[in-house]
């Protein structure tokens, strides 16, 4: 295999193994692998390889390296003597991949700490109260219709609320406390 | 007039609700004491109060079945909600009680149903019934913490706040969601607009419709 392949195949299989592991793709399997981007190997060489390279992918992702780290990092693997040292062009692909993957692996691995539902999208709606069932026109006030989606282990569920506006007011009031608190753990760290 | 075809701007509409003839039927010798009590409790039932136990007193002690008594607290409580529900501006007294009249309920009877429907009950009334419109939970209660992971199973150094709100609804239930910072973002912004929206709403005069 020529080295830009080489480079392009591991790309190839980095990605593969973090839809795996990281983004719940179950459609993606070691044998679709080897077949896809490794077809010449032999499944011992191929098993070496992929397992070799999930332990690097789960050691950067678990470290969530920067750049300098993932630097110190490879360099430590390409000075490895013996089979398990890594060629220029094998680095580079390791970096373009997590250059570009980085912070969705980290949104990831966080979830997977996550027990509680997620806010994961908001839709809401000003309404009018025209006339009620009383038939009072007088007292016409405006409502706002909320819903959340709030997301648990794939499992999406919708909560409904109404609000007057007072109650978006005093809501308001506690979130510019909530901002005030993240700024200072933000600022402090 | 029979009781089933009044005139057309009675306000029970074209036809009289069957539990109101009922009641017109079974108020002879109903005296107005006994009138009164029930009519008080009909009243605090619409006002969402319980009124059980003033409706078994009254019917132990009176001497009229309990299955006239059925008909008459029946046909008084439609005679309310229909009334109620009509504004003021659009049904005036003299009409209402011009339209009991018509349903051949005594005069006595007549001026204690108007003095509900116009006194100073009026407002209470409109308040209950306006609950029961229907309408999504509200929020009763918000809680919230704001929280820092430091170090996960998956992540070593995770160092990532998120919110953990808590909310009480109206109907009882309760609600509790994480929300990544991002997120809160979005959530306080959209907050902040709806306000803006609402208040916009409340300045824009041209949406007060009027009858």
């Amino acid at each position: 295999m020529s080295d830009p392949e080489a480079t392009k195949s591991l790309g190839c299989l980095l990605n593969g193994i973090a839809q795996k592991i990281y983004f719940n793709n179950n459609e993606i399997t070691e044998d679709l692998l080897k077949e896809k981007f490794y077809p010449e190997m032999t499944q011992e060489e191929f098993n070496v390889l992929y397992e070799k390279t999930e332990g690097l992918l789960k050691s950067i992702a678990r470290a969530d390296m920067d750049h300098a780290q993932l630097e110190a990092f490879l360099t430590a693997q390409t000075k490895k003597q013996g089979g398990g040292g890594m060629s220029v062009e094998q680095t580079a692909a390791i970096f373009r991949f997590w250059k570009n993957q980085r912070v969705r692996v980290r949104e990831s691995l966080l979830g997977q700490s996550r027990w509680e539902p997620s806010l994961k999208a908001l839709f809401w709606r000003v309404d009018l109260q025209v006339v009620d069932s009383c038939g009072n026109t007088d007292n016409s006030r405006p409502v706002v219709l909320i819903e959340m989606e709030l997301v648990r282990a794939e499992k999406n569920e919708f909560l409904c609320l109404e609000f007057d506006e007072v109650k978006v007011d005093q809501v308001l009031k506690k979130m510019a406390n909530i901002q005030e608190s993240i700024n200072r753990i933000v600022n402090h760290t | 007039m029979s009781l089933s075809q009044v005139k057309e701007s009675s306000f029970l509409g074209g036809r009289i609700p069957p539990e109101i003839e009922a009641m017109s039927r079974n108020l002879k010798d109903v005296d107005q004491e006994l009138f009164r009590k029930l009519l008080k409790a009909v009243v605090s039932a619409l006002e969402g109060k319980d009124c059980r136990e003033a409706m078994k007193s009254v019917a132990e002690s009176s001497v009229i079945p309990q299955e006239r008594l059925s008909h008459i607290i029946a046909g008084m409580h439609r005679v309310l909600s229909e009334a109620i529900r009509i504004p003021t501006m659009l049904l005036k007294q003299e009409a209402f009680k011009e339209d009991l009249r018509e349903l051949r309920i005594p005069e006595d009877f007549v001026s204690d149903f108007s003095s509900v429907v116009f006194g100073n009950r009026r407002a209470a009334l409109e308040a209950a019934s306006s609950q029961r419109d229907p309408q999504l939970p509200a929020l009763e209660d918000f809680k919230w913490r704001v929280d820092v992971a430091i170090s996960t199973s998956s992540l070593a150094r995770a160092l990532q706040p998120s919110v953990l709100m808590q909310m009480k609804l109206s109907d009882g239930r309760f609600h509790r969601f994480e929300v990544p910072v991002s997120k809160f973002q979005e959530l306080r912004y959209n907050v902040a607009l709806i306000l803006k929206e609402m208040n916009d709403l409340e300045k824009r005069s041209i949406l007060k419709i009027q009858d």
